[in-house]
């Protein structure tokens, strides 16, 4: 975790938290276990949210937060808006804590939860966004101008007549997200704006929020469970996995480890202990799968070229000279999917390592 | 109060569009509502000589009348405490809820300017809904506008004030709103059957009645409406001083603030609990 940022840098950041935990508790009645099938009055049980978050959002960054379902990235967001308070910690909002400012920070925050379910379904978008802005003390000619304005942004031009529930659920997305801009917030935070959504909108709502950045000069706080998104979009990505932020770094960064090269290579027979150590730490072995009929390494090398065929070269290299048979081959890709499992901790290695036959 | 007037208005838009727009499910409502209650008033009234000895009752237009305005206050009550209710388990569905939650007026505002648009609707089609039934079984109202108005004012701030208690439960515990249809309908029943009588069945019978935020409403609604504000002598008596009007002042006074504060209280906790959007 980059957390070298002390507290006097509160100011820098848009949206800061702080060592920000929250545990849900909850009590079941008449509950059946599912394993045991053993039955009790009451079964409580807990939920560990966000464990000691520490992060910051930067003026004008797309910050990613990427993690599996029940990974605590909406309670992260509810947490931000006010929407659940955390048990420890604090959450400040340009420098004004949450708990303490709820209405100042309301006004500058923009938050689109679950897009398709925020609109009033009977009316149109434009009649939503007309109730949503006086909600927000957005009135005459200013909310008619910011709302013709924010549909022609978004694209539902043609639809804004039409009543929501007549409309896709990448269009219900969009008047989401335009209800959320209505009082022109400086930080908007988006919880998964393109989970279930067809490519084009997905596509089309990326755009979005890359314009609403890049353009605009907003904080956009994405969180998904989609790589690729997370990707595309974000200039900074924190992966998050059972309430715990395990890195938050540039994604340039994160894209390194994703981009080092692993072979899989089958020899004739297992690998002695410590044969391949002179090779360290040019190369790095990942795993050994024995069989009867030989074994199977793994290894990881370095990413440039000249590099990586130095490397290989003495990995065959000392291979032969500890007399082992090369069978055969393989390069293995990896991809993003990869890198998240492995510092998941989830389930390590190969998982998510689709073979591409190479040679 | 810039931002109660700035959500009334957005709720009275709201409102009239999707009147407007549905119209024909709004007027097949009130016609639907009518008929109902209708029969509900017939079935009442075929099964009152088994309840009440003489059959003779149903000649008295009086106490006909006071039924079917019992019914109307009843449904009103039935209807502001469900907007608190299923209101509130409904919004937390469609997320409109936290929207709510998000504006910076909070949710306190956002229920009173919804509860007052809300029943100004309710207190014009009961009143249609009166007018046409009272016609229809042949009986007559006293219609004193300045009491009227003043006791449905302090009915509706009575009935708030216990909302906003029940509300505040549904929000931490949405299992909650299941039950509080068993708390409208005793509601309702009390409106419809309050009369003077209750209070003199010793004191706790009394407290009790006292202390449930329809019980005076209805009595001193009855008394204009229905009695002409007269007492059992026949003679005037303006309701401003009969004893259930300072009953139903108090009640205001109690049931608000203790609503209120439970329900700051409730949120705050539902906040904690993270229950203000569960699906
Ligand atoms: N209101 C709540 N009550 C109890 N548990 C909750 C509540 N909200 C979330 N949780 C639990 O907290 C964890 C994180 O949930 P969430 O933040 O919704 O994850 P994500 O959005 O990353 O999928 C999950 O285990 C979830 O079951
Ligand atoms: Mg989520």
């Amino acid at each position: 975790m980059n957390n070298d940022d002390g507290k006097q840098d509160i100011q820098k950041y848009t949206v800061y938290l702080d060592a920000v935990s929250k545990t849900f508790h909850t009590s079941h009645f008449l509950y059946k276990e599912e394993e045991t099938g053993k039955r009790s009055l009451i079964k409580k049980k807990e939920a560990c949210a966000a464990d000691r978050i520490t992060f910051g959002i930067m003026p004008g960054e797309i910050m990613g937060l990427l993690g599996p379902n029940g990974a605590g990235k909406t309670t992260t967001v509810k947490m931000i808006s006010g929407l659940v308070k955390p048990d420890s910690g604090t959450v400040y909002v340009n420098g004004m804590n949450v708990e303490k400012k709820r209405k100042q920070v309301l006004s500058q925050i923009g938050v689109v939860l679950e897009g398709t379910r925020t609109s009033i379904w009977p009316l149109t978008p434009l009649e939503n966004l007309y109730y949503y802005g006086n909600l927000r003390n957005i009135r005459g000619k200013i909310l008619k101008e910011r709302t013709q304005q924010l549909i022609d942004f978004i694209g539902l031009t043609d639809k804004k007549d039409v009543e929501v529930r007549k409309l896709s659920r990448g269009q219900k997305q969009k008047l989401a997200i335009c209800i959320a801009l209505i009082a022109d917030p400086k930080i908007i935070l988006l919880d998964e704006p393109t989970t279930g959504l067809d490519v084009q909108s997905s596509r089309s709502i990326k755009d979005k929020v890359l314009e609403l950045t890049r353009k605009y000069g907003r904080s956009v706080l994405v969180t998904t469970h989609d790589m690729h998104v997370a990707q595309e979009l974000c200039d900074r990505i924190g992966i998050i996995n059972k309430g715990k932020l395990i890195t938050c770094r540039p994604t340039s960064e994160l894209l390194e480890l994703f981009s080092k090269q692993i072979f899989s290579l089958r020899l004739d027979r297992n690998l002695a202990e410590g044969d391949l150590d002179s090779l360290a730490p040019h190369i790095t072995l990942l795993e050994t799968v024995s069989a009867e009929d030989g074994s199977t390494i793994t290894v990881q090398v370095p990413e440039s070229y000249f590099e990586r065929s130095e490397a290989l070269y003495l990995l065959f290299e000392t291979l032969r000279r500890k007399k082992y048979q090369l069978r055969s081959i393989q390069q293995k890709q990896v991809n993003l999917e990869y890198v998240f499992l492995q510092l998941t901790g989830e389930k390590p290695m190969l998982n998510g390592i689709h073979s591409e036959e190479q040679e | 109060m810039l931002g109660f007037l700035l959500i009334m208005k957005a709720e009275i838009i709201r409102g009239w569009i999707i009147t407007r727009r549905y119209w024909f499910r709004t007027l097949t409502g009130l016609i639907i509502g009518y008929g109902m209650l209708m029969i509900l008033i017939a079935g009442f009234f075929y099964s009152q000589p088994a309840i009440e000895k003489g059959i003779n009752q149903l000649d008295d237009p009086t106490r006909a009348t006071n039924y079917i305005l019992g019914f109307i206050i009843g449904l009103f009550a039935f209807g502001v405490i469900g907007m608190f209710t299923q209101g509130i388990q409904g919004m937390a569905q469609t997320g409109v809820l936290e929207q709510l939650c998000l504006s910076p007026y909070g949710l306190v505002t956002n229920f009173l300017a919804r509860a007052v648009v809300a029943s100004v609707t309710t207190i014009f089609y009961s009143a249609l809904m009166v007018y046409f039934v009272v016609l229809s079984v042949g009986g007559k109202l006293y219609f004193d506008p300045v009491p009227v108005i003043v006791l449905l004012t302090l009915s509706f701030i009575n009935l708030l004030g216990f909302g906003f208690m029940v509300g505040g439960l549904v929000l931490v515990f949405k299992q909650v709103g299941q039950l509080t249809i068993i708390v409208r309908m005793a509601l309702f029943a009390l409106a419809i059957f309050a009369r003077e009588e209750f209070l003199q069945q010793g004191w706790l019978v009394s407290a009790f009645m006292h202390v449930l935020p329809i019980t005076d409403a209805s009595i001193c609604l009855k008394y204009v409406l229905v009695s002409g504000q007269r007492v059992s002598s026949g003679e005037f008596m303006s309701v401003f001083f009969h004893p259930c009007f300072y009953w139903l002042c108090a009640s205001c006074i109690i049931w608000t603030l203790i609503g209120i504060s439970l329900f700051k209280i409730m949120e705050n906790y539902s906040r904690y609990k993270g229950t203000l959007g569960i699906y």
